[in-house]
């Protein structure tokens, strides 16, 4: 039987299969599980980078690392909130997470994180403010999964810098939040240029999604912002 | 031991030319649409694919006589997705900031039919180090045909040459504007294709192949 020579056994095409299985898998749960701490440490490393780099504290070149702790416990001290917008110690069921950025014990702005769908996966960043409850200081982004060169580029200065300066309420003081737009912001009427920056060409779905998301998470924060409005929050 | 040299220089350059990945075999397409809209994400890509693609060209080829011939083929989708996944972790661990950059074409990579043609067409049938050369050559064969696709789009379709403009702006005074289409998938089809007819209808393959 010619066929069964050339063709290898069933039993051996299964035992290679589970072996292989096995082996494959026992290499990536290795690298997954034994590394786990040494990414997780980088993970929130990152994170902090990119609080600091939506207050603009961190410009181009990015610090070593004691710079960069040094620099988040100076300035950004993590807090949460009620939904009436008030300031609480413990944590309840409906309080949501932001950061303050103080500079010699005086508020200066705070962060919102930013946590939205994007065409592929997960869009996660940070959306900073000034004291003054409405405009924007920042913006960035440290996690996706957009296409690189087209979504990917809302990691890239140019597009997270357009957000500086941008407002969240219209010249009658009323919520519009800020968004993406389709092309350059130059060619939308004169009474929307304040609330959209420049979009990605190629990347309209990301920039819908985005825009969507950052209206969302405004809303959920909306308090925090009023109250900014009115009096400016303390966080003690 | 210098014949053998001659033999390693004539894969890597079959790769680069005569068999190139994309303008011959036509694999990898769907990538060379997504990442050649600017030039430094097409050299990145071109990067990392040779380098999986040399690696597992190489472990495919060692294990070649072990691996039943009617499962290979998801045997192989196997040790490739494992590799990859697998350096991936270990940059995310060591090279957080590499990784970062690296991290969105994963996907890309693992899915990209270049990795599993070569394996299927050259490591299978030669040995380790001969495919190890084989994919360095397709990988680098890729990686021209995407920095050659990218400098065209990002020129014509943004006006810039690695993120710089250089497109002076007394130009677009007088009435240039940049090509949008360029900017487009459907843009990187229109050169990709141009480039399939100028390699074919240059010297140096023979009239058969053609």
């Amino acid at each position: 039987m010619s066929d069964k020579e050339t063709k290898p056994g069933k039993t051996k095409v299964i035992r290679f299969a589970l072996l292989l299985s096995v082996v494959c898998s026992l290499i990536i749960t290795a690298s997954a599980v034994g590394l786990k701490e040494l990414q997780e440490a980088n993970m929130a490393l990152d994170k902090r980078v990119n609080i600091l780099k939506a207050v603009g504290l961190i410009k181009n070149k990015k610090p070593s690392k004691k710079d960069i702790n040094a620099l988040y416990e100076a300035h950004i001290k993590e807090a949460m909130v009620d939904s009436q917008g008030k300031v609480i110690e413990t944590y309840a069921p409906d309080s949501l997470n932001l950061y303050f950025y103080q500079d010699q014990g005086r508020i200066k702005g705070y962060i919102l994180p930013i946590n939205t769908r994007g065409l592929w996966g997960k869009i996660q960043g940070y959306l900073a403010f000034e004291n003054d409850g409405q405009t924007v200081s920042g913006f960035s982004v440290f996690s996706h999964s957009e296409t690189p060169g087209l979504g990917g580029e809302i990691e890239s200065a140019w597009f997270q810098k357009n957000f500086k300066g941008k407002k969240i309420l219209n010249s009658q003081d009323k919520f519009v939040s800020v968004g993406i737009a389709k092309g350059k912001a130059e060619n939308l009427p004169k009474d929307l240029q304040s609330h959209y920056v420049d979009g990605i060409s190629g990347a309209t779905l990301t920039g819908k999604y985005l825009s969507e998301g950052i209206k969302e998470t405004l809303m959920k924060y909306d308090s925090v912002s009023i109250s900014f409005r009115q009096k400016g929050l303390k966080p003690q | 031991m210098t014949e053998e040299k001659i033999n390693y220089i004539d894969i890597v350059t079959k790769g680069i030319w005569r068999e190139n990945p994309v303008a011959y075999q036509v694999l990898g397409i769907c990538s060379s649409l997504a990442v050649t809209v600017k030039m430094s994400t097409a050299i990145v890509m071109g990067i990392a694919l040779t380098v999986v693609t040399a690696c597992s060209s190489m472990l495919i080829s060692s294990m070649r006589k072990v691996i039943p011939s009617n499962i290979r083929i998801i045997a192989e989708l196997a040790i490739i997705a494992s590799l990859v996944i697998a350096t991936d972790q270990i940059l995310k661990a060591f090279f957080y900031d590499i990784s970062k950059q690296l991290s969105i074409f994963v996907g890309l990579i693992i899915t990209n039919c270049i990795v599993m043609g070569r394996a299927e067409a050259f490591a299978l049938a030669n040995k380790p180090l001969d495919s190890f050369f084989d994919g360095i050559g397709n990988g680098l064969g890729y990686t021209l045909i995407l920095v050659i696709v990218a400098f065209m789009r990002e020129l014509l379709g943004s006006g810039k040459f690695f993120g710089l403009t250089v497109i002076p702006q007394f130009v677009f005074d007088a009435g240039y504007q940049n090509m949008g289409l360029m900017v487009l998938a459907p843009g990187a089809f229109f050169i990709i294709g141009l480039l399939v007819w100028l390699k074919n209808s240059l010297p140096g393959i023979s009239k058969e192949e053609r």
